[in-house]
């Protein structure tokens, strides 16, 4: 299985690659070679190393730690494999990110990668729903548009959904669509504040700590208190979202998930 | 204005002899820190001369120039910004007017401690195949004399010139490749550096070490795990004691009196599956208390017998003697990583009291001699179990403090939970030797820390100040009846240390993972914490 499909380095890329090694900043071997170690075994043999060296900052299933972020959503330090083998094998310099063991073979890197990798990608599967269909529910009977933005354009109060195919697979889009209350993240509880005088605002809470609280309401509109500032708040822990149930038929919601699902990185 | 501030410099300061007039340039700063000075500490409060202020690790100053009804008024007089991405651990020393700041990954900056601007850095060279698990801290350095005492990320020693930054000696004191390291910042016992050690999550073998400060040789070395020919060593099932962890990754506490050293000691390795190491594992887990000049045993107190969960005994023990029951006691206070609160008399190591302090969900309770009565089924599976307290513990390394004004015990609390998880695993030296995990079940924002203040002599909470989310900051007490302490989204800030309620409190912008410190120049108070990359240090407006 590959994974990320936008890795997979083009012969001509392969080529550039090679063609810097004989450059005088001389990169390591591991920049111009693919991954491979990317078989389902391999993966789990990474996942082993992962939950030996990397759980105590990164987490047990890579969502991020005190210690460290989160390796679910995409990389900022790298865009490659060969960057990632190189950020597992030496860390990132100046800070926390030590690097795997130095016993660790260039194979136990690759795993990792692959394991890495795996957190991050979706396979490409064939969906029985129509992707042109499903647009149109988006946008229209379904209303999802004025919550949730597609290529720039929709509304606030739902969260990007340009790449969601990238971060959920078929199943879990269907439970978002119909179970939008469970697993329910945080950022998307609703904070409803009483002010001195009486009256309630309430929005999405996009921020709180021990002494303010930041939310958006349903215009959109972002608003700010200081805890002491305040009567009182009050946090609601169900979702905004409405479900699908009761709004979409079966062919409607399959549909739908087939368009959610090709809502992907452009592939090269 | 500046006659002004040296007028209230003489009504402020405690013990004028060791006071200097530093900072103004009326005089030189800086003046030898005597064994002398370090057993009086708290008699300078102007100064912060180790890093809980006191031998008694009380880490309260009698300074109270800023106090529960001022305290608004602070304002920022300097920052100094570490030129290091990670997270600032450090506890800066203060002596007359000079600050030592310690920097990841272990090098030490001496600052005019009055406008935060460089006197000397001094540098320490590492090699490139460190092994630490949790990130390249160092949390402060000790002084005697002239010199200073730091250890290093390659379980270095290092005596450091105070007025240059010139080395003065470097001791190893353990094989970095074999998975020690050194975080902590020593402690001065008369003319000895007594210094743990880190690498428990490296099935490390753990000690306490005592060095010569004049030369640097080894005067002691205390096993956290005793060898075959002590009895103690049964403890341990097989050949296990050998990779058994129990490091001593914090700063302890002294009494003179009693000449005895307290140090805490972590979790025994693998630090959650425990199949291979049957046994209460001592002394994992444990309170040592050292004989001073010699470093034997003189007891000990096992907080959680046979660890599964990493609940390290790494804390600051605080010293103090309390009236309980009508009589005086010598006792030692200790919020421990297991969530439970203990008092015990320090002369004979007697347990006198413990109760919960934060969540817990492992333990029925305490028995006659503070032995934990366990709940069945509470240890990691392959599929995991849910405990609480979380692996991070009801508290953990980061220091706690205790006001004599109001005699509580001051503590960063945190009720969470954790999914713990056992692994089999093979120990490979050099290699992390961990045998599980452990996984938060919820996102952080459902679960709380917070200050919480204990009487000592019953083990309940007085008052809690809620913060949130979970944070990993130290807490300081002084007597303007002030409690300082930070969280991890930014935020310094002042409670009331009698009722609990929030003084002050500053948006610093980075995780605070350090403590503050308090000290004076020129009879200005000031409040120095840590905050991501920065050090801040605050004072009232002119
Ligand atoms: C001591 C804590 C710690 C350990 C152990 C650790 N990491 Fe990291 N890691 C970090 C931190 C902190 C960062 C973010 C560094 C920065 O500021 O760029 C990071 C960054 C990363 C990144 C880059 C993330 C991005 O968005 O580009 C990857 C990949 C990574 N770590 C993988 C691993 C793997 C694999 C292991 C185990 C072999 C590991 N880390 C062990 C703390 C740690
Ligand atoms: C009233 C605003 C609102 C409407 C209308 C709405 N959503 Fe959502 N949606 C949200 C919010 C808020 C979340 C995040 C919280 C959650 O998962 O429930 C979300 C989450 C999602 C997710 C999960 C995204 C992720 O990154 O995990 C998907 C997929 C989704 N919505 C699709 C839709 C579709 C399709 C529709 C139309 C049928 C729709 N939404 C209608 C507000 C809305």
């Amino acid at each position: 299985m590959r994974m990320r499909s936008l890795w997979a380095i083009p012969a001509a890329a392969v080529l550039a690659a090679t063609v810097l090694v004989t450059a005088p900043a001389a990169p390591r071997a591991q920049e111009t070679t693919e991954n491979p170690f990317t078989t389902t075994l391999d993966i789990r043999m990474g996942q082993r190393l992962y939950q030996q060296q990397c759980t105590r900052c990164h987490g047990q299933t890579g969502d991020g730690g005190e210690l460290g972020p989160a390796l679910t959503n995409g990389f900022t330090s790298a865009s490659t494999d060969a960057g990632l083998f190189r950020i597992v094998r030496e860390g990132i310099p100046n800070t926390q990110m030590i690097g795997i063991s130095r016993n660790a073979t260039d194979q136990s890197v690759w795993m990792v990668v692959s394991y890495l990798n795996s957190l991050n990608s979706t396979p490409a599967v064939d969906l029985p729903g129509d992707v042109a269909a499903g647009r149109m529910v988006f946008e229209g009977k379904g209303n999802c548009s004025s919550c949730h933005m597609v290529g720039g354009e929709g509304g606030r109060r739902g969260p990007d959904l340009t790449r969601v195919g990238d971060r959920r697979d078929p199943d879990e889009l269907v439970s978002d669509l119909r179970t939008p209350d469970e697993d329910l993240a945080p950022r998307w509880w609703t904070l409803r504040v009483t002010r001195e005088d009486g009256s309630v605002v309430e929005g999405l809470r996009m921020s709180e700590d021990t002494f303010t609280m930041r939310i958006m309401d349903e215009n959109e509109d972002l608003w700010s208190f200081s805890k002491s500032g305040v009567r009182s708040y009050e946090r609601v822990t169900s979702s905004i979202m409405p479900s699908v149930n009761a709004l979409l038929t079966e062919d409607e919601v399959e549909d739908l998930v087939a368009y959610l699902y090709s809502l992907r990185r452009e592939e090269t | 204005m500046k006659r002004l501030a040296i007028v209230l410099a003489t009504a402020l300061v405690a013990a004028p002899a060791a006071a200097q007039e530093s900072g103004s340039g009326d005089g030189p700063s800086f003046s030898p820190v005597t064994w002398e000075r370090l057993l009086n500490a708290a008699d300078e409060p102007e100064n912060w001369l180790m890093y809980s202020a006191t031998l008694d690790a009380q880490r309260y100053s009698r300074l109270d120039q800023i106090h529960n009804r001022n305290v608004g008024e602070l304002e920022l007089k300097w920052a100094y910004q570490i030129p290091q991405l990670d997270r600032a651990e450090t506890v800066p020393l203060v002596v007359d007017g000079v600050m030592f700041i310690t920097e990841a990954p272990s090098n030490v900056v001496a600052v005019d401690a009055a406008t935060g601007r460089q006197y000397w850095r001094y540098d320490h060279p590492l090699p490139d195949d460190l092994r630490i698990c949790c990130g390249r801290n160092n949390r402060g350095v000790a002084i005697l004399g002239e010199t200073l005492f730091m250890s290093t990320l390659d379980a270095h020693l290092v005596a450091i010139d105070a007025r240059t930054g010139n080395l003065v000696w470097d001791r190893e004191t353990a094989d970095h490749q074999a998975g020690y390291s050194k975080t902590a910042a020593p402690l001065v016992v008369k003319d000895q550096v007594v210094t743990g050690i880190a690498g428990g999550e490296y099935g490390i073998r753990g000690f306490i070490d005592s060095y010569d400060a004049a030369s640097g040789e080894q005067v002691w070395r205390a096993w956290t795990i005793p060898g075959p020919d002590h009895p103690d060593n049964q403890t341990w099932a097989g050949d296990s004691w050998r990779t058994g962890g129990s490091a001593s990754w914090i700063t302890g506490a002294y009494d003179p009196d009693l000449d005895i050293v307290y140090w805490g000691t972590g979790n025994p390795g693998p630090d959650w599956n425990g199949d291979v190491r049957l046994g209460d594992n001592l002394y994992s887990d444990s309170a040592m208390a050292l004989n001073g000049t010699t470093g034997q045993l003189e007891w000990y107190f096992q907080f959680t017998p046979h660890d599964v969960h990493d609940w390290d005994a790494i804390q600051v023990p605080i010293l103090a003697d309390l009236t309980m029951d009508g009589e005086e006691r010598k006792v030692m206070m200790w919020a421990n990583r297991n969530a439970f609160f203990y008092t015990i008399d320090r002369e004979t190591g007697e347990f006198l009291l413990g109760k919960p302090y934060a969540k817990q969900t492992w333990a029925v309770g305490l028995d006659s001699n503070g032995r934990p009565i366990r709940v069945p089924n509470t240890a990691p599976t392959p599929e995991g179990t849910l405990v609480s307290p979380p692996v991070g513990g009801g508290t953990n390394w980061f220091s706690p403090a205790f006001s004599p004004r109001t005699e509580l015990f001051y503590v960063q609390a945190y009720d969470g939970e954790d999914i713990f998880y056992k692994r089999d695993e093979e120990y490979v030296e050099g290699d992390q030797f961990t045998g599980g995990g452990a996984q938060r079940p919820l996102p952080a924002d459902n679960y709380y820390s917070a200050i919480r203040a204990i009487d000592p002599r019953t083990g309940d909470v007085r008052w809690e100040y809620p913060i949130q989310p979970r944070s990993t900051a130290g807490v300081t007490a002084t007597a303007g009846d002030l409690v300082f302490s930070g969280s991890v989204d930014g935020y310094f800030y002042a409670l009331d240390a009698v009722s609990g309620e929030e003084l002050w409190h500053m948006n610093v912008g980075r995780r605070v993972h350090s403590a503050a410190i308090t000290y004076a120049v020129d009879g200005q108070q000031y409040v120095t914490i840590a905050a991501g990359n920065v050090v801040f240090t605050f004072g009232l407006r002119d």
